[in-house]
């Protein structure tokens, strides 16, 4: 049984090694596939015998994509081309986009002329996705994605590998929703390592990823926690930097839990079991809420961020802007509207892949601090 | 008790030494800030102006950009939190600060006990803050300080319609080149400033009375050009500069 140091090690050598991850299942025989932001249907890709990847760029130098985009046009965005061009997905048969805001669709077009060798799979979701026939048009594309798939990699789809495929991603699901309560529990857990555990589920299998988060889970359940720290929620697409996360560990910030799209907000819904597997995938989707991505006229994330601060007894919100994505700034008036009327202290940061200074976000968290 | 609060901006370094947490006993303003030996000449010109040696400071605080490298401070603290106490010492009407300094500019919101509730700042632009009006100043071959002078004497408005400080640059030649009256360009440039500032304050949320701190607020031509932005008075203190070190010596007394 690996200490709970070792756990931690292990979570952030595999965050921060993604290329190391890629050619290890690459060297094993597997094949990869890269899922772009912010939701792919990976239980398709892993029913394959696929491995899905998460591709949610990297803080780096744009170079090679500004020939491809505007200036300003999100950077996570700009930062997957960025990788694509220079040669960092090399080895991966294929990488699916969806289309779940206009950069996104920009990247797909763009995508195909950027990075020729690796084939394009559009993963196109309806606006209204709760009606039936909403469910339909999710169902019709998965079934594009899977004749892709199918093509780029010479693999085949059946229903009852999804099937399987889609019982691990519940199973998974639910480890992470236990994970994140238990890491609330856990304030000596640094918000650095607490991105280093989300972040490794990108990288891995989730059949691995959820054996090694219940080692972590068990590992905790051993600590006598002692530290207290100020409690507060982040909000945002991403919350990676780790010159952005340390400003929270070094002002006794305590992610208490997360409504960040790279994070929890990827294990909210399961599929029913129930339905076929792949009409429950398209279920899942469609009751998949609390997110800028996801049309939602009556825009209930801003009260599911204030029952979260309420619930884990939050200080403050923490809103993670990412730097000209629209989705998450038409939002923001809306989160923080309703903040304001639940006197939650909220804040606004915001962040992108190129930031390499992080005094002014310093600055700020201190001031919103002493405003707590 | 004398404590001493250091606000090491980004062009500037400023310190103010308080008397009992009442009393402004001494202040210092050098033009050098953050990464230069201006912090140390501003506590050397602060002492001497008090008539007092360091070791009869009971307390240290630092605030700025450069807060983290004053050695020997007795605690830091940021600037956001220092100017609104420094704003709330000396005009407790207060509710909304409006700060422009070297490199950036603040809004804060006050609540009636002088605690911000709400601020927003902008960053990663020039456009707004005091850095706009040095590049401006430099091309029309002006002092910094003689812009208000200028403001004033403006006939006719010429506006400024780019908002990066870069092509602002471009635009402003290109006025030269135009032949336009200097006075209306620089009347032009300080209404670009605080049209920018303006924006960002009503997005807090705009509450009276409104002041302005920060270096920038000196110029008596964005402070006119604010008015106008905002439809409403600016309160102003000689001490608008100084806002963040007395701050800093406030909460230097309530540590010591």
């Amino acid at each position: 049984m690996a200490t709970l140091n070792e756990l931690l090690e292990n979570f952030h050598d595999i965050a921060c090694s993604p290329k190391k991850q890629l050619n290890a299942y690459l060297e094993q025989g597997k094949k990869v596939v890269a899922c772009v932001p912010v939701y792919t249907p990976e239980e398709l890709i892993h029913s394959m015998g696929l491995v899905p990847m998460g591709a949610w760029g990297a803080d780096i130098e744009l170079k090679e994509s500004k020939r491809y985009f505007p200036a300003f046009i999100c950077s996570i965005m700009q930062s997957i081309l960025e990788l694509g061009i220079r040669g960092e997905y090399k080895g991966i048969s294929a990488i699916v986009i969806p289309s779940l805001c206009d950069s996104l669709k920009c990247l797909g077009q763009n995508w195909k002329y950027a990075v020729k060798d690796i084939p394009f799979i559009p993963m196109t979701y309806p606006q209204n996705r709760k009606p039936e026939s909403g469910k339909e048009f999710t169902k019709a594309s998965y079934e594009r994605v899977i004749r892709d798939l199918e093509a780029a990699t010479g693999e085949k789809f059946s229903e009852a590998s999804l099937a399987k495929s889609n019982e691990i991603y519940n199973e998974h699901n639910a480890a992470m929703r236990k994970l994140a309560e238990v890491l609330e529990q856990h304030p000596s857990i640094t918000a650095v390592q607490r991105r280093d555990i989300f972040k490794s589920a990108h990288f891995m299998r989730k059949e691995e990823h959820t054996a090694l988060v219940s080692q972590l889970i068990e590992a905790l359940s051993q600590v006598e926690e002692k530290e207290s720290k100020i409690k507060v929620i982040t909000t945002g697409i991403l919350a990676d930097s780790d010159g952005l996360l340390k400003i929270f560990d070094e002002h006794g910030l305590q992610i208490a839990a997360d409504d960040v799209a790279h994070e929890s907000r990827q294990y909210r819904t399961d599929v029913n079991l129930e339905l076929e597997s792949l009409e429950g995938l398209a279920d899942k989707f469609s009751r998949m809420d609390h997110c800028s991505v996801l049309y939602d006229p009556e825009k209930k994330r801003a009260g599911y961020i204030v029952d979260l601060a309420k619930k884990y007894k939050a200080k403050g919100v923490v809103v993670l802007l990412t730097k000209f994505c629209d989705p998450e700034e038409f939002d923001y008036v809306m989160v923080k509207k309703a903040c304001a009327e639940a006197g939650i202290p909220i804040i606004q940061i915001e962040v992108d892949r190129q930031m390499v200074n992080y005094e002014q976000a310093g600055t700020m968290m201190e001031a919103f601090i002493d405003m707590l | 008790m004398f404590t001493l609060g250091v606000d090491i901006g980004s062009t500037t370094s400023k310190a103010v030494i308080l008397k009992d947490g009442q009393e402004i006993l001494a202040t210092s303003l050098i033009k050098a800030g953050t990464g230069t030996d201006g912090p140390g000449r501003a506590i050397e010109a602060v002492l001497a102006e008090g008539n007092l040696r360091p070791e009869e400071i009971a307390s240290v605080y630092a605030t700025g950009y450069g807060r983290k490298l004053l050695k020997n401070a007795d605690g830091e603290m940021s600037e956001l939190s220092c100017h609104a106490r420094g704003v709330h010492h000396l005009l407790p009407e207060v509710r909304t600060i409006i700060d422009i300094g070297g490199q950036d500019a603040k809004v804060l919101s006050l609540g009636t006990d002088g605690r911000m509730t709400e601020f927003l700042m902008n960053d990663k632009c020039a456009a707004g803050t005091g850095r706009f009006l040095d590049v401006m100043a430099g091309i029309l071959q002006l002092r910094i300080e003689d812009l208000e002078k200028q403001a004033a004497l403006s006939k006719q408005i010429v506006k400024i319609s780019s908002t990066c400080t870069v092509f602002a640059e471009s635009e402003v030649i290109s006025q030269l080149a135009n032949g336009v009256e200097i006075p209306d360009l620089v009347a032009g440039i300080c209404q670009s400033v605080a049209s920018r500032v303006a924006a960002l304050a009503k997005r807090v949320g705009v509450k009276e009375t409104v002041c302005m701190s920060g270096g920038v607020a000196k110029n008596g031509g964005v402070r006119k050009a604010m008015e106008q932005e905002l439809g409403l008075n600016i309160t102003y203190s000689p001490m608008a500069q100084l806002m963040g070190a007395l701050g800093a010596a406030l909460y230097a007394y309530d540590k010591s």
